[in-house]
């Protein structure tokens, strides 16, 4: 298995950043943080960019351990002979050429040309839906098109990894929506490994099996998605909120709701279209339930409009200033509650009791 | 038709165009990796060096040509060697012109070059330099197409510039008809013979022509949607 050896050390006027961490390049690794963070710095000493980096970078394949950068032995690997891609916040498509033109760029530059045989044009081209655009200028198209173009664009240069910079930052709703499910399907079928940078939570938790926790350049957090989410839950660092990643059970489509397995229960969200294109069951969806949402009582709710009532333990009773941070463990999954101290006390709420969560159907967020 | 036999006037056209020719290509040469290197140079030392390219514009010529002679002379080192390697003297020859030329039509070259890679940054070289291109590649695929009526106007600045110059061809090159006797000169000459025709025929001529080519640069500048802008970065210094 592919990993990635980061030893580095980046000083600017008033930033530094200093990272020490073997990160797996397997599926999408998410790089999270606020700005300023050094995120993007990251990204760039990676694809060899910044300038002025001490210390050491090396991906390991199961063939060789291939050394990007040593500052001691002053060894340093041009961009472009690291065969690494990167998608832009801006899709910087070379304005003098047509889409199609920007696609071939990097696909007659292609690095691994001894190996494997090429990607198929037509097959990315059909993946990325751009097969009405080759023949145009590229500032004929909109921000979503420029930046599908950006990501066939890399993809067909055929890199063993593939960076992304904050790239739905610029796009509406709709598109982000719409990236976000081709860059699953892109990963899926090319199985690619992917960094992928954001300050958006939300978008990071629908895509990354993995996430890394940047702050003030250093590494806070690494490691499963629903893991780090949750330790940053319990570290107060972000909104209280459960990240999970469920299969779908069936779909309800006369009640406009999608059921969702867990355990012997079920949770039921807003019909889901993104799912049921993605057709069959056992399809997993990634959601994210707010702990402001979820409330508790002592015996089952039977006479209620809230449709998801889960049978679950107390794990832990985390009083913050005048609210509870509940942790209540429901077939095995983790949720967590925030409710008043007034509601803790008047429920005489302890660790280790049987208790109810409930919460509506549409407080079971995605971001598709 | 031997070149000693045609008319004055037609072989200072010829020492003229072939002047400003190879200074033009020379300019070029010499112009385009240090208007990128001034591009991408964020010392304070670029500011000193921006001075030294625009001296010419604000000099008096003859000033830059006085000190040209002194150097070209063989009592100079710079001369010296000139006539060591090659065996003539420097001063008063062809080659003196040319030289005296790239130096004073230096910013012409520079500045619309410098500008232009300013302006392209460093956006598309970086994307391209991530699809595997190399320097060279990025140059020839990316810079070159994108700032090519750059490149058009900063040698036509500086071919037309060559042709008008007076002051630093009297002072290094003479008045050598076939070798340093350009059409400024040739005018300068029939106007101190009261040959005010011939004087009318060389000035329209240069009138002409060059308002001519400066209508060219300019119509090839003039913004127009054919021409593809350069999409501007949405944040290219941040950190995050």
């Amino acid at each position: 298995m592919a990993d990635l050896s980061i030893n580095v050390m980046v000083e600017h006027d008033d930033f530094l950043l200093s990272i020490n961490e073997k990160i797996s390049l397997t599926g999408i690794t998410g790089i999270f943080g606020h700005s300023g963070s050094g995120k993007s710095t990251l990204l760039k000493v990676i694809a060899g960019l910044e300038k002025h980096v001490q210390g050491q970078l090396v991906i390991n394949d199961s063939l060789a351990a291939d050394l990007l950068l040593d500052s001691e032995a002053k060894k340093i690997v041009a961009p472009q002979q690291r065969n690494i891609g990167l998608v832009f916040q801006n899709s910087r498509l070379f304005p003098h050429l047509t889409v199609e033109e920007n696609l071939r760029y990097g696909q007659t530059r292609r690095k691994n040309t001894l190996v494997n045989k090429p990607l198929d044009f037509d097959e990315i081209i059909a993946l990325t839906k751009l097969d009405n655009l080759l023949s145009k200028s590229v500032e004929q198209l909109s921000g979503g098109e420029q930046q599908r173009v950006a990501l066939a664009r890399a993809i067909l240069a055929e890199p063993r990894l593939l960076l992304l910079d904050e790239p739905l930052s610029a796009l509406d709703d709709k598109n982000k929506i719409l990236m976000l499910t081709l860059l699953t399907k892109v990963q899926k079928q090319l199985n690619l490994p992917m960094l992928y940078v954001s300050h958006s939570l939300a978008e990071i938790q629908q895509l990354a099996n993995n996430l890394l926790v940047l702050s003030s350049g250093e590494i806070t957090h690494y490691g499963d998605i629903h893991q780090v989410i949750h330790q940053l839950t319990t570290n107060n660092e972000i909104l209280h909120q459960t990240s999970l990643s469920l299969t779908v059970k069936e779909h309800l489509a006369e009640y406009g709701l999608t059921s969702l397995a867990l355990g012997e229960q079920q949770i039921l969200m807003p019909f889901n279209r993104q799912v049921e294109s993605d057709a069959n069951a056992n399809t997993n969806v990634r959601c994210i339930i707010a702990a402001s949402d979820i409330s508790v009582t002592l015996h089952e709710p039977s006479e209620s409009s809230i449709v998801n009532h889960l049978q679950g333990t107390i794990t832990s009773f985390e009083p913050c200033q005048s609210q509870v941070l509940l942790t209540v463990n429901c077939s095995g999954q983790d949720f967590f509650v925030d409710i008043t101290a007034w509601s803790a006390k008047r429920l005489s709420l302890i660790v280790e009791q049987e208790v109810f969560i409930q919460f509506k159907a549409n407080s079971v967020r995605t971001l598709r | 038709m031997p070149m000693n036999s045609a008319h004055p006037d037609v072989l200072a056209l010829i020492t003229t165009l072939k002047m400003a020719g190879i200074t033009t290509i020379i300019l070029m040469l010499i112009g385009t990796p240090l208007a990128w290197f001034l591009a991408k140079m964020k010392s304070r030392g670029k500011v000193f060096i921006e001075a030294l390219v625009a001296l010419p514009l604000v000099l008096p010529p003859t000033v830059l040509g006085f000190y040209l002679l002194l150097l070209f002379s063989p009592q100079y080192l710079p001369g010296q060697i000139w006539q060591e390697a090659t065996g003539q003297q420097l001063a008063f020859s062809f080659s003196a012109i040319v030289i005296g030329s790239v130096l004073y039509s230096l910013p012409f070259v520079v500045q619309p070059l410098q500008k232009a890679f300013e302006q392209l940054g460093d956006d598309l070289l970086e994307a391209a330099a991530m699809l595997g291109a190399s320097a060279f590649d990025r140059f020839f695929t990316i810079v070159l197409p994108i700032t090519k009526a750059s490149f058009i106007t900063a040698a036509s600045l500086g071919f037309a510039h060559t042709v008008g110059e007076f002051g630093v061809v009297l002072m290094i090159g003479g008045n050598i008809p076939g070798e340093t006797r350009v059409l400024s000169i040739a005018l300068f000459d029939h106007v101190e013979a009261f040959d005010y025709a011939q004087a009318h025929i060389i000035s329209i001529s240069l009138v002409i022509s060059s308002l001519v080519l400066l209508s060219l640069i300019y119509l090839l500048n003039r913004p127009n949607k054919s021409r593809p802008k350069i999409s501007k970065p949405v944040s290219s210094k941040r950190f995050s």
